[in-house]
């Protein structure tokens, strides 16, 4: 194999995972099992209706870099790129 | 194996280009309501058929809250009404007796015959009788395992209640992989949290095949703090059996016996045995020698069967435990697959996500997250970045952790099921 194929077939490999696109979709309709969509219970987990995409992304990248404190939401923040949590967010305040 | 489905996939949409497709989902928990429910979100003209033989469905979540007082049978129950008038799912009370493979086609109990264009199974699992000798299927009549919720779990609850003073609680639990990681060691908690009201010198003994558990520092930290854990006067015991774990049962004496010939008496003897995916699945030649059914992730195409997914507990996810919440995160991706499968479009990168809160005390909850995704071998790996246990430090936590257990219960039942 000529090295520049080997170093492209080399770059694919390690690129994939990294570059493969989350579906904010997906992503999203698993939030909603805890954020449920209608009437939260008194001292539930808090309700993502009605935020805009840029309080719910501001969130996210806080609890991802332990700027805000919470139970849960800094061990998911953190399975995230900055970018896909800003998709993500955008999703969620669309839907 | 992809490949493969791809071009035969292609075929059925042909077959089907003037009619609506049809997708069966076989078994009404968390994963097969979600399938259901997620699939109709996407395709409004798609007909979905489930088939679940009981009325109405008893959720395992909540089931060891129980033990404690701390909800009812009547608030773990759930219908498919929902399902059946809000989401248009077709349902079918009745249990499948054969799957025809070759012809697509399910036979139920009943002697009806029903056709697939694709089927989603989420059967659940089966106990595996003969781990431990003299454990039955009648037996568990006797001697409840408990691990599916419902008349089960009310006669464990009567006899934990019918104990005499100081009595004992043997609680046999399962080794890896089963149903619920956590549970055995929340269900201790709740019943060391219910005698310590009402029969404070009886004693929880957990015999345990493995050699350690799910958030086992979390537990221990709030049995040492609630239970005395660690004390000659413990409520909670846990001894791990790795090296000779429990083999018999002596139903006479209410002892089980280890490998090494060890006895264990009890007052109150809750076995959970060991588990394979149903058996629904296993006769369907569905599942490997592992006992569970392996799947291509990104779509939960059965390896055996491109035409077949399965979710759920009976499906091989892991890393991702088996749990009702991981279940209705397989069902949506599963639901986005099937869909893109039925259009001959690529599926989207799938991912997972994994919680499972744990009660110790009605004030004291914990939780462990995990996300996964595929690695560069198309195998499900958890996030490293991500996931974990509960924080330990601020006293708050562990009540507000509590608050979001019961919070985060009842909106993955309304996520699910209505």
């Amino acid at each position: 194999m000529q090295l520049k194929q080997r170093l492209t077939a080399l770059w694919l490999m390690w690129s994939l995972p990294v570059f493969a696109e989350i579906n904010p979709q997906l992503v999203a309709l698993n939030c909603v099992s805890c954020h449920q969509d209608h009437a939260a219970p008194e001292r539930g987990i808090p309700l993502l209706v009605g935020l805009s995409a840029q309080t719910i992304q501001q969130d996210l990248l806080d609890f991802k870099y332990d700027r805000k404190s919470a139970t849960l939401m800094p061990r998911i923040a953190k399975g995230f790129s900055d970018d896909e949590l800003r998709v993500i967010a955008e999703y969620i305040a669309q839907h | 194996m992809t490949a493969g489905a791809g071009v035969l996939s292609g075929c059925e949409n042909v077959r089907h280009k003037n009619t609506m497709a049809n997708v069966v989902v076989v078994g009404g928990g968390f994963g097969g309501a979600t399938a259901a429910k997620t699939l109709r979100s996407l395709a409004a003209d798609l007909n979905i058929t489930l088939i679940e033989p009981k009325a109405d469905y008893i959720t395992c979540p909540g089931s060891n809250w129980l033990f404690a007082g701390l909800t009812s049978l009547p608030q773990l129950t759930v219908d498919y009404l929902a399902l059946k008038q809000r989401h248009g799912i077709r349902l079918v009370t009745d249990s499948v007796k054969s799957i025809d493979r070759d012809r697509r086609r399910l036979r139920l109990t009943s002697g009806q015959d029903l056709a697939y264009d694709r089927l989603i199974l989420s059967p659940g699992i089966a106990f595996q009788w003969d781990a431990i000798s003299g454990y039955t299927a009648a037996m568990a009549n006797v001697f409840p395992h408990a691990w599916q919720a419902g008349t089960q779990t009310t006669l464990l609850v009567r006899q934990l209640q019918a104990m005499p003073a100081g009595g004992v609680v043997l609680i046999v639990a399962p080794p890896d992989p089963y149903r619920c990681p956590p549970g055995p060691y929340e269900r201790a908690s709740m019943m060391a949290y219910w005698l310590k009201q009402h029969n404070p010198r009886a004693k929880i003994i957990i015999l345990d095949p493995k050699r350690g558990f799910s958030k086992q520092a979390l537990f221990e930290a709030g049995w040492r703090q609630h239970f005395r854990y660690g004390t000659a006067d413990s409520l909670i015991e846990w001894h791990s059996l790795a090296d000779n774990p429990i083999t018999q049962l002596d139903a006479q004496t209410h002892t089980v016996i280890s490998d090494f010939g060890d006895r264990f008496r009890g007052d109150v003897l809750n076995i959970i045995p060991a588990q394979t995916a149903a058996t629904l699945a296993s006769e369907a030649s569905l599942t490997d020698k592992s006992g569970w059914c392996p799947v291509n992730p990104q779509t939960s195409q059965s390896l055996f069967d491109p035409y077949i997914h399965v979710i759920g507990d009976a499906a091989h996810f892991a890393p991702i435990p088996k749990s009702a919440f991981a279940a209705n995160s397989e069902a949506k991706a599963c639901a986005i697959a099937v869909y893109s499968l039925l259009n001959e479009q690529t599926a989207s990168t799938a991912n997972w996500l994994n919680i499972c809160y744990s009660l110790i005390t009605p004030e004291h909850g914990i939780s462990v997250a995990g996300i996964y995704e595929l690695d560069g071998e198309h195998a499900v790996a958890a996030v490293r970045e991500a996931g974990g246990v509960s924080q330990v430090g601020s006293p708050e936590l562990p009540i507000l952790e509590a608050d979001y257990a019961r919070s985060a219960y009842q909106s993955l039942v309304n996520n699910s099921f209505r």
